[in-house]
């Protein structure tokens, strides 16, 4: 077997922190390798090392046996190298055609020869069964067709070694399943595959090997036929990671948050993007609503906060009708958000901890009298935050929110408003981009808030937390829900298919 | 009738003077936000090359004084472009290497640029207005004016600059729709990460667009004055923003900067030409109010067409090639 | 020395706002040095003498100049307020020559015509200023927060506006046929000088200061210390957070626009409730409302620094009067100017060198390693 390509010593640091410290990683051909860590072990850093995106402070890299120097994505695209991103590099009202093309133009006196161009794209499609249609607009297609486009513009560019960044995050069972079976045939055809993941299922059913990275070292390649999820999950984590929650059962109570035929009109698709949705969330259980990125469920959210007008139906909170309540109205009756983009919304980040900790109290005494900021009474609060939920920066109170890690950042928002004196709060993806301890930690606390008696509405798209945290499961589909669930009594295949459209059940 | 047609064949060229510089100026607006730099220092370049244009064609009609006036237009629209594309390499520097604020950078160059040329001006004639007073236009194009209307209104009192300026525009909306480096030049101002990613340098593409935009708000500097003003004394009176608006409203698209930029040139005429309209003058306003006009007409406009933008999406945030 | 010069590093390198401040000095000298070049350029000969002199300007004359240094200064630090008070909300009020423009027309159409109110005159003529240049900063405020309309353009139109609207006014209602120019407003209308005369006798120096230096306080105060500033700042900072948290930023957006320009409004009357100067009639924009940017950004748009900021253009501003004595155009003072305000925009570049520099030298005598970011 050919190694196509050949990382040894790979040292990678920036400011304050070492991403990759002298890791070695090799890749034969035709397989699928997996690169496997957690959030922070370095593995985008390594193959952006080898994509060109950054410089490397030691080590080498040889391609099909040649010591190399990458010193920009021209240079790796030249050598057949090609990333998928996990956040897509698409430009948003250019065709797929001029997205494939752009940087690779065929030109003619001049000007651009699309004709050509969309021949030699329709061919590849053709060949490696992705069907794309080149006229379309990228708005105008879905996410799993988008990821087609980021396939074949590697292909176009007649890339052997293709690396993949997370590339099913956004995908149903389903579609990982078709895009499984596409990477495996690119392997038949000679393709050599690196695969960036941190989902154990996909490395068991996909990857022929399987590199560890913990922490910017290196663990070991295993083959991953050979050894189990478990063992997997240890050398990732260094620990034994208990894949269950532990959770009494849930003692739900009365109604807190109550939604009739809501429905939420979009200007952009000029169709409702949420469509007569209903559900209830009891005091001490934890409802989630799972489905697939872009059903609908942010602007669900959206509209239960007051972000986005609502154009049918109604919202009720504890008896409270707030369907056309304002944000701050619907935060002083008893609702707390833990946002989706915790950095856009959840925190302004030039600001201090401590004025975050009181972003959503800071007109209420003791915070302010008579106008004026109460700065004594402001400190004591973010600390006693602070202490409670252990949060890092620094500096303490006064660190800017810009300067804290991810996990922080997440932790201060889930303080804050889970500090709050409310009966409903509303997490989106809250773990989303941290690391296992962090996620085990927020885990936690959201259980612990059920068993305080609040009424949990939770967004996920990671189908294990949704199975192993909830109470009770919506799946919402296209802006409606097609199906409630007791996560004890359905199996993640099926809820992959309500997810997916396939099936739905009648509503009640 | 023939009343009608003869006033149309006299307010038409004046409306197309008016139209030409001032499109020119938002299609260079248009190169830098396509490319994903906020370039409001249009009005500052604007002056620059307008100072350099006509103090060029002073000095040519001195040294050669039988040189055909047309001739000194050409020189002093192309020196205009040179000065203008120099003087935005100092925007493009800040905002693309250093980057800076961009709306920051823009407005120190507005107020240099004011300041540089009413000082130079008062250095070395004693007062701010340069003394250029010769007239650029073309009474009559030989055949072409006597064609059936297309004549009287192109090609009788027109200016050498609208026609350059209407070739300019059909190039750019080739190279900007047809070519490798229009398609790359979009890209930069919609989604950098991408173009970066398939080796665009997108550093080189932005100071090629903000560069453009230099050339062609210049030279619209340079066909202001030589049409407009003549007497030039240091300022452009927002003209360089009002091309600003018309990119805007014309959603950053050159056809709709050419329909927007008639418009607002006809609000222009009503401003100075207010006594050959017929009806107009019988109200007898005061010429200030027309003189507003253009520039609340933007405002109306502005209004009514914000709410849906369509700029492109990386304009105005400096790029970072380190960032992920 | 280099004792002293290595702590003296130290301690600028440990906070922010001192290395901002920093570069917002390197960017003043950078500018000064500009201004020397073109001088040097025009007149090698006049040329040092001719920059000494602006430099000093203030203390060319002793208390006099020194008096003339904050009676130029005034307008300048009221701008510089009224933009650097939407700055921290997020705007670009760039109107702020219009709302000037507009407050200063008020201020003298009440100073010619309400001379019946007596001992009050000037204090109505100074908030009809204010409110004149509060609706003209609610305007490209109200575009904005309701119809998603960029405030710079709306502000650039409606500096034109102002312009042409002020001649229009001046030329039908308050125009000296006589003396052609603009009316005088009525000695009652003048802005007191109390007993400033005493301590800077000669100076041109009025009540003006204190009411800047109100202004200064107030702005800082609420800035700092009230709910109604943790809200603007906040919405300058993430519009997108501020939202969230429930904050009415269209609100807030428009009441920071209608401050900024009764702030301006205010520089308007300043600038012409005096005796010896006329309101142009002339169609020119008054550039005390663009230097009032430089002055902002210099003050890192703290109250407390545009003051400080306004206070060197005035000085710098007295040393340009006597520019003249060495033939040289005044306009130098607007070119130096321009070209501080272009360093200001480097200054994240400035700031890195200042940040290296400072690292280096510190770092080499003390041998210590910065801090490193807590995970």
């Amino acid at each position: 077997m050919e190694i196509v390509v050949n990382m040894q010593g790979i040292t990678k640091e920036f400011p304050g922190v070492i991403a990759n410290d002298k890791v070695d990683f090799d890749l034969r051909q035709g397989e699928i390798h997996a690169l496997l860590g957690e959030n922070g072990a370095g593995k985008s850093t390594l193959m952006s090392v080898l994509f060109g995106l950054f410089h490397p402070d030691e080590g080498s890299i040889s391609i099909r046996g040649e010591e190399v120097r990458i010193n920009s994505p021209r240079d790796a695209t030249k050598l057949g190298i090609g990333m998928v991103h996990q956040h897509f590099k698409l430009v948003h009202n250019f065709t797929v055609a001029q997205n494939i093309i752009l940087g690779e133009e065929d030109t003619k006196n001049g000007l651009l020869t699309m004709e050509k161009s969309i021949d030699k794209i329709r061919k590849l499609s053709e060949l490696y069964k992705l069907k794309v249609d080149p006229y379309a607009k990228i708005e105008d297609i879905s996410v799993g067709q988008q990821q087609r486009v980021e396939i074949l513009k590697m292909l176009y560019r007649e890339a052997d070694i293709l690396i993949l960044d997370e590339p099913t995050a956004v995908l149903t069972p389903q579609e990982i399943d078709e895009l499984i079976k596409i990477l495996k045939s690119l392997a038949q055809e000679g393709k050599s595959i690196i695969l960036i993941t941190h989902k154990l299922k996909e490395i068991k059913m996909a990857a022929d090997r399987c590199t560890v990275l913990r922490l910017g070292k290196k663990i070991g390649t295993v083959n991953v036929k050979k050894t189990t999820n478990e063992e997997l999950a240890e050398m990732m984590v260094g620990r034994e990671i208990s894949f269950t929650i532990d959770k009494k059962k849930a003692e739900a109570g009365e109604v807190v948050l109550k939604v009739e035929r809501l429905c939420v009109h979009s200007d952009r698709s000029k169709r409702d993007v949420v469509k007569e949705m209903g559900f209830e969330v009891r005091k001490g259980e934890i409802l989630c609503i799972a489905g697939i990125e872009g059903n609908g469920q942010t602007e669900l959210v959206e509209a239960l906060t007051g972000l986005r007008p609502i154009s049918g139906g109604s919202v009720v909170l504890n008896g409270k009708d707030i369907t056309h309540a304002s944000i701050r109205e619907r935060s002083l009756a008893g609702m707390a958000h833990v946002p989706e983009d915790r950095q856009r919304h959840g925190l302004v980040l030039d600001y201090p901890l401590e004025y975050n900790l009181i972003l959503q109290q800071y007109f209420a005494p003791p915070f302010q009298k008579k106008g004026f900021l109460q700065f004594a009474p402001i400190r004591s609060y973010a600390e006693k935050l602070i202490d409670a939920f252990d949060i890092r920066t620094g500096k303490g109170a006064i660190a800017l929110a810009r300067n804290m890690s991810g996990g922080n950042q997440q932790k201060a928002i889930i303080a804050r408003e889970m500090s709050r004196h409310t009966d409903l709060l509303i997490a989106v993806q809250p773990t989303r981009g941290l690391d296992v301890g962090a996620i085990e930690y927020i885990h936690d606390l959201l259980v612990s808030q059920r068993d305080e008696g609040k009424a949990v509405l939770l967004i996920s798209l990671d189908l294990y937390e949704v199975m192993s945290l909830s109470d009770r499961i919506v799946v919402i589909y296209e802006g409606e829900n097609v199906g409630e669930f007791d996560p004890a009594s359905v199996t993640e295949r099926e809820l992959g298919l309500y997810m997916s459209g396939s099936k739905r059940r009648e509503a009640s | 009738m023939n009343e009608f047609a003869s006033f149309m064949y006299y307010i038409l060229p004046i409306i197309l003077m008016n139209m030409a510089p001032l499109a020119l100026v938002a299609l260079g607006g248009l190169y830098t936000e396509k490319s994903g730099v906020i370039n409001i220092a249009l009005e500052g370049i604007m002056v620059m090359g307008a100072f350099t244009s006509v103090y060029a064609a002073i000095l040519f009609t001195g040294w050669f004084a039988g040189m055909s006036i047309q001739i000194v237009v050409l020189i002093g629209l192309l020196i205009g472009a040179l000065l203008g594309t120099i003087f935005s390499l100092t925007h493009a520097f800040a905002s693309i290497h250093m980057k800076s604020n961009q709306i920051i950078s823009a407005t120190a160059l507005n107020l240099f640029a004011v300041a540089f040329a009413v000082f130079t001006a008062r250095t070395i004639y004693g007062h701010r207005r340069l003394p250029f007073t010769e007239t650029t236009m073309i009474r009559e194009v030989p055949f072409l004016s006597s064609v059936p209307i297309i004549g009287p209104v192109f090609f009788t009192n027109a200016y050498l600059s609208t026609y350059i300026i209407v070739l300019i525009f059909a190039a750019s909306m080739v190279i900007l729709y047809k070519t490798k480096l229009g398609l790359r030049l979009r890209s930069c101002g919609e989604h950098p990460q991408a173009a970066e990613s398939l080796g665009v340098n997108v550093y080189k593409i932005r100071y090629i667009g903000v560069l453009a935009s230099g050339a062609l708000a210049g030279m619209g500097g340079a066909a202001y004055a030589f049409t407009f003003q003549r007497q030039f004394g240091g300022e452009v009176f927002g003209f360089g923003f009002l091309a600003l608006a018309v990119m805007i409203s014309g959603q950053w698209r050159p056809m709709r900067i050419l329909l927007v930029a008639l418009f607002f040139s006809f609000m222009r005429l009503l401003a100075t030409q207010s006594d050959s309209f017929p009806g107009l003058n019988q109200l007898n306003l005061p010429s200030q109010l027309y003189r507003m006009l253009p520039y609340v007409a933007t405002l109306v406009v502005l209004a009514f067409t914000s709410k849906k933008s369509q700029a492109p999406r990386a304009a105005g945030e400096p790029y970072d090639s380190g960032k992920r | 020395m280099k004792d002293l010069w290595t702590k003296t590093l130290e301690r600028i390198g440990r906070s922010p706002t001192r290395i901002e401040a920093t570069s917002s000095v390197m960017a003043i000298v950078c500018g000064l040095l500009f201004g020397l070049a073109l001088m040097l350029i025009v007149n090698p000969l006049e040329a040092f003498p001719g920059f000494f002199t602006v430099i000093t300007g203030p203390f060319q004359e002793g208390l006099r100049s020194l008096g003339n240094m904050f009676y130029f200064g005034v307008p300048i630090i009221l701008t510089g307020l009224s933009v650097a008070f939407a700055f921290k909300t997020g705007l670009f009020n760039i109107g702020a020559t219009g709302q000037l423009t507009m407050g200063a027309l008020t201020a003298v159409y009440i100073g010619v015509n309400w001379g019946f109110l007596g001992p009050f005159h000037w204090v109505v003529a100074v908030l009809g200023a204010m409110l004149a240049g509060a609706l003209w900063g609610a305007i490209p405020g109200l575009l904005k927060a309701f119809r998603n309309v960029h405030e710079v353009v709306t502000s650039i139109m409606l500096n034109y506006v102002a312009m042409y609207f002020n001649t229009m006014i001046i030329m039908n209602f308050l125009y000296d046929f006589q003396a052609s120019r603009t009316a005088h407003p009525l000695p009652s209308a003048r802005l007191p000088v109390l007993f400033l005369q005493n301590i800077f006798p000669g100076s041109r120096i009025n009540i003006g200061i204190f009411i800047a230096v109100f202004f200064v306080a107030i702005t800082h105060i609420l800035l700092k210390k009230t709910t109604f500033g943790y809200e603007l700042k906040a919405t300058g900072f993430s519009r997108d957070a501020s939202r969230y948290a429930g904050m009415n930023e269209k609100r807030n957006i428009v009441l920071a626009m209608v401050i900024a320009g009764a702030i301006s409004g205010v520089a308007g009357a300043m600038m012409y409730l005096i005796p010896g100067r006329h309101l142009p009639y002339e169609t020119i924009l008054i550039t005390e409302g663009f230097t009032g940017i430089a002055i902002a950004l210099l003050g890192l748009s703290a109250p407390i620094g545009v003051m400080l900021a306004g206070l060197f253009y005035g000085a710098l501003h007295q040393g340009g009067t006597y520019l003249q004595l060495y033939d040289f155009r005044p306009e130098i003072i607007d070119i130096i100017i321009a070209v501080i305000i272009y360093f200001s925009a480097l200054s994240l570049f400035l700031q890195k060198i200042v940040k290296t520099f400072i690292d280096k030298r510190t770092k080499a005598s003390m041998g210590l390693s910065e801090e490193v970011e807590t995970r």
